[in-house]
């Protein structure tokens, strides 16, 4: 087995994906190791698939953290269960292929604000990466829109609002809180105009619905690029393990890393396996837990941590929840499509900033009505015709930026789970301060639903949780305010780099994953640049 | 309670094994007549449930090539349909099966009639609904067609034509447009 490789990467998802292909397409014979934890679960396999239409039931369910592996500490529950996939592939084999750009002023949180921190780097330093990322997830978006600025168009054209979208876009507009308004920059009187969710369709999206398991790789799996990879006669030295957890990042040096040692899952053996340069994508939960774990006379507290800052500012997204009832539903409407098309950008702006940004977005099922689940149960044509014309639920959501904070902090726990890896402690607490903004905007969303006429039946914030977790081995400036430098390099490290949402220093009120694939985009010119 | 003796015979709750057993023609003829019976008794189909046949089968064919082999519930479906005809007449066989049943949907099935319900009839639902793409819905006030439903596929990448009821702003507010 070979043991000497150019990169080692840790981590088998989206950024580990991307590295791959794009220093195997630059250079073809460049050895490259991925070493996965997690399993290796089919997609696009068509018993799965009817499995999931018919039962409901998803392969990679059981890769989820379960409670005993993964908790949480502080004055509120921060849900680490069922939100990461542990697999080849990564995250990406369950993600909703939601992709959306931070805006600008998440790159100077801390400047604006005096909270959080600022990243090293500015929107302007990666907008060619995002165009190069929308390009490679085939994103889909709408060319008129100004939420972001932009040098590229979308690859491809935007999906429709559906109808059941239709009194929710009239219910903003009457509030002023349009889709298509808000001041991008407070002053400009220049509007804002957005409204339709820019989605990866990847390869040959249908415009269906069983996006949790595409049967035809239509929605953007990394397991698919890293098929393409295995599979190209080109890439000779490109490998991928799978069932094995890397549980130390050896250093030869304070500087330079020479190895990292894993466990075969199946065999039990340990294995330990050389880079000239270890790059860890494993997300914002494992990436700390690596780091600290990976103790010696270099690095008494684990590298990068000789400031004890691994594993802190961990920010995540508080998810705001309003839902409204109408008593009667006349046109039958439902979202016809299993994700959101509608969404706002109005609130997400350098002004609203201080308070926490919002990101608002029709939820993606409601209105709807499980029609199958009526008729297993026996209804009659004429009782569900009932049900489908009679009361209607609405559902609008938001996701709340949240703030770094040196006390939020991700660590292991004794024992390890059952793929191997520590388990996950996360503690994490929200200040009275944020607890009101988090309700002031709930207001917001409340009034919405009263607009379009309906009940408020359900207002709350859901709890924080690990689905968009970022900051754990945030990027900056100095060892003393960060763990990596602006290239997402350990710092005081020659060849240790971090392409995970760990390296965010803030994690804006959108979805992290297409500006984590942008960096590694970004990671990528700069190693070519650099070896 | 429905059924007879076959109905009602007691069985573990669990797939009934059937590693390596396969589907005869007359069989799957015989489970088209369930699936055809679902769109007639909800009308939920425009025409009839043939447009969905093909897609049926490839159910099937998953479904039994491949581990855990459904073969065994097909199979036990069969008895079950074969007793209900016999004592109801075939037309309020499927009637008694859909709609009177009396099979908790939720609890684990220990009986023969309970597999048929759980693991063969609530699942040609999901399928017919799901495949069928829900399209019977939504004229009962003038209202436009539905087009979709979560888990239809279908649609085009380029698709010209919405593949949903898709909303129209109103062109006349100018609200919309950029200052």
């Amino acid at each position: 087995m070979k043991k000497q490789f150019d990169y080692v990467i840790v981590g088998g998802g989206v950024a580990a994906a991307t590295i791959a292909k794009g220093l195997l397409e630059h250079k073809n014979d460049t050895s490259i190791l991925i070493l996965e934890a997690g399993p290796e679960i089919v997609a696009k396999d068509r018993r799965f698939w009817w499995d999931y239409i018919t039962r409901g039931e998803r392969p990679y369910t059981f890769t989820y953290d379960q409670k005993w592996e993964a908790d949480s500490t502080g004055n509120i529950d921060y849900q680490t269960d069922g939100v990461r996939v542990k697999a080849y592939g990564g995250s990406t084999m369950h993600w909703g292929a939601w992709c959306l750009r931070f805006r600008p002023e998440d790159f100077n949180l801390f400047t604006n604000t005096g909270e959080g921190a600022d990243w090293p780097i500015d929107y302007e330093d990666l907008e060619k990466y995002y165009n190069d990322a929308e390009a490679y997830l085939s994103v889909c978006g709408d060319n008129d829109a100004n939420w972001i600025p932009r040098s590229k168009p979308y690859s491809v054209p935007p999906f429709q609002w559906t109808a059941a979208d239709g009194e929710m876009i009239e219910a903003w507009e009457q509030l002023d809180v349009v889709y298509q308004d808000g001041d991008m920059d407070p002053g400009t009187k220049s509007k804002i105009k957005s409204g339709k969710m820019p989605i990866a369709r990847y390869r040959k999206c249908m415009t269906t619905g069983t996006c949790k398991y595409c049967p035809i790789g239509g929605r953007f799996n990394a397991q698919y690029v890293l098929d393409d990879l295995k599979g190209d006669v080109r890439f000779v030295n490109f490998e991928v393990r799978v069932n094995s957890p890397v549980h130390k990042v050896n250093a030869e040096s304070k500087a330079n890393m020479d190895s990292v040692t894993y466990t075969d899952n199946l065999t039990g053996e340990e294995h330990t396996v050389c880079g000239d340069t270890v790059i860890l994508a494993s997300g914002a939960y494992n990436v700390p837990k690596l780091l600290r774990a990976s103790k010696s006379k270099h690095w008494k507290d684990g590298i990068g941590n000789d400031n004890d800052l691994v594993g802190r500012f961990v920010v995540s997204h508080s998810m705001l929840n309003v839902v409204g009832k109408a008593k009667s539903n006349p046109n039958g409407w439902f979202q016809e499509y299993d994700f959101p098309t509608l969404m706002s950008h109005s609130y997400n702006t350098k002004e609203h900033q201080k308070k926490g940004k919002i990101f608002m977005f029709k939820n993606r099922t409601t209105p709807n009505t499980d029609i199958a689940k009526l008729m297993i149960e026996g209804k009659t044509r004429e009782e569900i015709d009932e049900i489908v014309y009679g009361e209607m639920t609405v559902n609008i959501q938001a996701f709340l930026e949240e703030k770094g904070k040196y006390s939020n902090r991700l660590e292991s726990k004794p024992g390890v789970d059952r793929f191997g890896l520590p388990q996950t402690t996360v503690h994490f607490s929200r200040t009275d301060e944020e607890m009101k903004n988090a309700n002031d905007r709930l207001k917001l969303l409340e009034q919405i639903i009263e607009k379009m006429g309906l009940e408020v039946t359900s207002s709350r914030v859901d709890k924080p949780g690990g689905h968009h977790t970022t900051g754990t081995a945030r990027m900056g400036t100095s060892p003393e305010n960060s763990v990596t430098d602006k290239y997402m390099k350990v710092h005081e490290t020659n060849n240790l780099y971090v392409c995970s949402n760990a390296a965010f220093p803030t994690g804006s009120a959108v979805n992290p994953t297409l500006t984590l694939t942008a960096m590694a985009f970004r990671l990528v010119e700069h190693l070519i640049e650099k070896n | 309670m429905i059924g007879g003796s076959v109905c009602n015979e007691k069985l573990s709750a669990g797939l009934i094994f059937a590693e390596g057993q396969h589907l005869t023609h007359q069989n799957k003829e015989a489970l088209w007549d369930i699936f055809e019976a679902i769109g007639k008794n909800w009308s939920n189909t425009i025409y009839n449930s043939n447009n969905q046949r093909s897609s049926w089968y490839e159910m099937l064919k998953a479904k039994t090539e491949n581990a855990p082999n459904y073969a065994g519930e097909y199979v036990n479906a069969i008895y079950v349909l074969n007793e209900l005809y016999e004592m109801y007449g075939k037309e309020d066989a499927f009637k008694k099966l859909f709609f009177e049943s009396g099979i908790d949907n939720d609890a684990p099935p220990t009986t023969r009639l309970a597999h048929c319900k759980i693991y063969v009839v609530n699942e040609f639902i999901r399928m017919q609904i799901t495949a069928g793409g829900f399209k019977s819905w939504g004229t009962k006030n003038g209202g436009e067609q539905a087009k979709n439903y979560h888990g239809f596929l279908g649609g085009t990448r380029y698709n010209r034509l919405s593949r949903v009821r898709a909303y129209e702003p109103d062109t006349d507010n100018l609200k919309n447009d950029n200052t």
